[in-house]
């Protein structure tokens, strides 16, 4: 037998639910006619068919995680290819950071400026992120 | 011949190439960032399929006049939560990604870091021209927003497509959870009410003032459910229009950048912004 589907749970639920209301709607009608022990058996009867409705459209939401596998996965793959797309775009920042601080450290090293070129070489850490 | 041509054409050229991509690019940003501002409102719904089964255990105390804890089992209804959760979650990551990619400050580099100790070096008698360098900063900055850009808009043109039948499916799944499965067990709350204070109301042993104040907790109840409902289907319009603006910009891909896509894709961008105010007064009622 093939298993149903979240859909056709969730249109099971609502059947369920269309089928106690019409229950309720009858006893109301005819309250006044029914026996207490009558009464009881619509009572029991409605809150059992509103417990199976409830707990259909509880299984429904839970079987639409079979529904959806396909498609988280492929929105996760594109979510990696999105970080390595903005991580590549936020690199060029830090190559020009770099290549500022090459150039800070060579100009210290030229001037031979020993406090300049320990600054600078603090600069270049923090540039390259070590 | 060439310098003029390039005295001439450079800085339109390179005008261009600035605001080709920045124009592109911003429709799809305020179209990602309307739809992930309109996804996050799912973290402001204040009803859950845990807090139902809660409320029916709670509601049952009530009725069978215990004050012992019912033994509730949530299991199930925690399930489909975090079922829900993980839809939710996926659409979210989709459009912040989005949204990240398409922010026009993510290619507006700094090439001060650069520029500045090029203008100071000097090595014996060579040194370089501070007008040069900066200069030539700006327009590598111009340049390089351009080739970064034309990048961007590929890569968003690709993540948008091979997107949409999955984003697709999860937005409809979410709006299935939320707007059929939890509003119909809302329903079924609405009808295990009406047993309960019909019985109230043809109680014998009820004067006609309890009567009165058992319809009154009647509606009143019923008043909280069907703003619960409200919100829930607000939120699934939302979703709904969500879906369909992603299918528009795909469909209309071809034309990005063109006056028509930009239209197209700001009305949707209107819309679900609407949709959003709509769904704050709702929620805060």
């Amino acid at each position: 037998m093939e298993k149903l589907t979240a859909e056709q749970v969730n249109e099971l639920a609502n059947h369920f639910l269309a089928m106690a209301e019409d229950l309720e709607a009858y006893r109301e009608k005819n309250f006044a006619t029914l026996l207490d022990k009558q009464n009881k058996q619509i009572k029991d009867l409605h809150q059992l068919i509103l417990k199976f409705s409830d707990d259909f459209y509880t299984l429904s939401a839970i079987l639409a995680f079979d529904e959806v596998q396909s498609s988280l996965s492929l929105i996760e793959e594109l979510k990696i290819k999105m970080k390595i797309t903005l991580q590549t775009l936020q690199d060029i920042q830090k190559v020009i950071n770099i290549a500022g601080s090459v150039v800070t450290l060579g100009n210290a090293i030229v001037k031979i400026d020993p406090k300049a070129i320990a600054e600078a070489l603090i600069s270049l850490k923090d540039a390259i992120g070590i | 011949m060439i310098k003029l041509f390039f005295k001439i054409n450079l800085p339109i050229l390179l005008i261009a190439a600035g605001l080709y991509g920045c124009v592109n690019l911003k429709t799809i940003n305020v179209f990602s960032s309307t739809a992930l501002e309109s996804t996050r409102k799912f973290e402001d719904l204040e009803y859950s399929f845990k807090q139902n089964c809660l409320d029916n255990c709670h509601n049952k105390s009530i009725t069978d006049l215990t004050l012992d804890p019912q033994i509730c089992d949530c299991k199930a209804n925690e399930k489909a939560d975090s079922i829900t959760l993980v839809i939710y979650q996926a659409i979210k990551g989709y459009f912040d990604g989005l949204a990240k990619l398409s922010d026009n400050k993510l290619t507006s580099y700094k090439t001060d870091p650069l520029s500045k100790p090029l203008a100071a070096f000097k090595y014996g008698s060579f040194s370089l021209d501070k007008t040069h360098v900066e200069a030539y900063s700006i327009i590598s900055g111009i340049l390089l927003r351009a080739f970064t850009d034309k990048y961007r808009g590929q890569k968003l043109k690709e993540f948008i497509i091979a997107g949409n039948d999955p984003i697709k499916t999860l937005i409809g799944f979410l709006d299935f959870n939320l707007s059929a499965n939890l509003v119909g067990k809302l329903n079924v709350q609405i009808q295990v009410n009406k047993e309960i204070y019909f019985d109230l109301t043809k109680d014998a042993t009820l004067s006609t003032y309890d009567k009165r104040k058992a319809v009154e907790e009647y509606y009143q109840l019923n008043d909280k459910i069907e703003r619960r409902q409200n919100e829930l289907l607000t939120y699934s319009k939302t979703l709904k229009k969500l879906a369909e603006g992603h299918q528009t910009l795909v469909d209309n891909i071809g034309k990005m950048g063109t006056d028509e896509f930009k239209e197209m894709v700001i009305s949707y961008a209107s819309y679900i912004q609407n949709l959003n105010s709509e769904f704050n007064k709702v929620a805060n009622k």
